[in-house]
């Protein structure tokens, strides 16, 4: 199990005085006081058809564990505001104690990208900076990491989900696909009219991962992504 | 560049009215005349179909191939590796009843992987069709060319938009809606999700074929229009 290291978890200090979350918040603020509320959250992130059958896991104060074991290979889990980028605009919510981000992970996926969620997450709970957390990931890199498998892929589907303080918290309903690094070109994303987005997430800062976004055009629920047309 | 070596099988122009005749109660039970596959008297008006498969944003600089009477040609010579092409009804799986529907037209934007792994076989059912085999060849000869891995089986990464208000799937189902599809080597569909209500993907696999289509709605024509698409 991870090791949290509670009293030095507010010395992760950020570097960023301007950012309106500088560093990171008590604890007590990423974790959600309702285990059954937090596993129907991670859920929601998929049609109840995939979710049901998922693997569902739960942040404690030692990390993630597993609340509910399932049959169909995805894993449900509810990230937080630590996977966002380190740099750049998407890291204005590393340590937003807000972010909701509920996620189901297919098989391919849970083996292969989920590992960087633990690690990500084992560090921020040992209290380490942002600049700690990217050397240890860069060392995890080399020595642990898993090879990408073909075909990962994860749904983001969930009405709840919580990604951004602006107007629109739920931000979209969609998928996301993982892919070796590769020029965002390759995909059209990102060009007038193409419903490709290339997620600034990853990136090789420093996961040498890329993930590519795509509408889903509706809910878990089966109701209409207002947002969706763009 | 890509090769168009695979298309250059002979054309047995005089086969054709061979190429006929396994079900004539099916609707376009047998290969119609060559003519009313191709749009060769409007040149330009193919360029511009399989130019609507994508964005004009990465259409602008996209190879662009046309097919005429000896295959498919290079219309338009890109710089950024997409490649678009309007596919013809031999590319829907053999039982599909539009097989040799005339009108289905498919504008496909390939990406770069896609067009180095997805095209091989465009050409190969093209020149299959071209030489006025019946289904039944067609498909052993398509399985044999799999099998000895003389046709490649999809690159990591390779897609294709379809977003084509223009795209004809035939009567049942008209333009359908845009979509974007993923190709993988086959796979089981459930690692997708594919097909399970409520789930944004579906899932295609065409026998003989060894390769997984994953599809995907899109909201919006490639002019930006939006799409109308309902829930599973």
């Amino acid at each position: 199990m991870l090791v949290v290291v509670l009293s030095t978890a507010w010395q992760a200090q950020a570097q960023d005085a301007n950012a309106q979350y500088p560093s990171m918040a008590p604890l007590d603020q990423y974790l959600m006081t309702d285990r059954n509320a937090e596993i129907a959250l991670a859920r929601s992130a998929a049609p109840e058809a995939i979710s049901r059958d998922a693997d569902v896991l739960v942040l404690g104060r030692h990390g993630y564990e597993t609340a509910v074991k399932g049959k169909n290979g995805f894993v449900c889990v509810v990230e937080r505001g630590w996977m966002s980028p380190f740099d750049g605009d998407g890291a204005v919510n590393f340590w937003n104690p807000k972010i909701r981000g509920p996620i189901c992970f297919n098989p391919p996926a849970a083996r292969s990208i989920l590992p960087m969620t633990y690690k990500r997450t084992e560090m921020v709970l040992a209290g380490q900076s942002k600049a700690q957390i990217i050397d240890g990931i860069k060392t995890f890199i080399k020595q642990g990491l898993r090879p990408l498998e073909p075909g990962a892929m994860s749904y983001m589907m969930s009405k709840e989900q919580y990604l951004t303080d602006d107007d629109h918290h739920n931000w979209m309903a969609h998928l996301m696909f993982y892919t070796p690094l590769m020029d965002g070109v390759v995909w059209g994303a990102d060009l007038s009219n193409s419903p490709v987005m290339l997620n600034p997430q990853f990136r090789g800062a420093p996961e040498p991962i890329d993930v590519f976004m795509v509408p889903a055009g509706w809910w878990s629920d089966g109701t209409a992504d207002p947002v969706r047309v763009r | 560049m890509i090769a168009l070596g695979v298309f250059a099988l002979v054309i047995v122009l005089g086969e054709w009215g061979q190429a006929l005749a396994q079900d004539p109660k099916a609707p376009c039970a047998t290969m119609a005349p060559l003519d009313q596959y191709l749009l060769m008297v409007d040149r330009d008006a193919e360029i511009a179909m399989a130019r609507s498969a994508a964005p004009e944003a990465i259409s602008r600089d996209a190879d662009v191939l046309v097919l005429g009477r000896h295959g498919y040609e290079t219309a338009v010579k890109g710089k950024n590796g997409f490649v678009y092409v309007v596919e013809r009804s031999w590319m829907l799986p053999y039982d599909d009843p539009e097989f040799w529907n005339p009108k289905v037209r498919f504008p496909l934007c390939l990406n770069p992987p896609a067009a180095r792994s997805h095209l091989p076989l465009t050409f190969n059912q093209t020149a299959l069709a071209f030489s006025a085999m019946s289904k039944t060849q067609m498909f052993d000869r398509t399985k044999t060319a799999f099998d000895k891995s003389e046709l490649p089986v999809p690159e990591p990464g390779s897609m294709c938009y379809m977003l084509s208000k223009q795209q004809n799937f035939g009567p049942k189902y008209g333009n359908a809606d845009p979509h974007l599809m993923f190709w993988f080597p086959q796979k089981d569909h459930k690692n997708w999700g594919a097909d399970f209500p409520g789930s944004p993907v579906d899932v295609h696999q065409y026998s003989p074929q060894p390769i997984a289509e994953f599809v995907i709605s899109a909201s919006k024509w490639s002019d930006g229009t939006a799409a109308h698409t309902n829930v599973h």
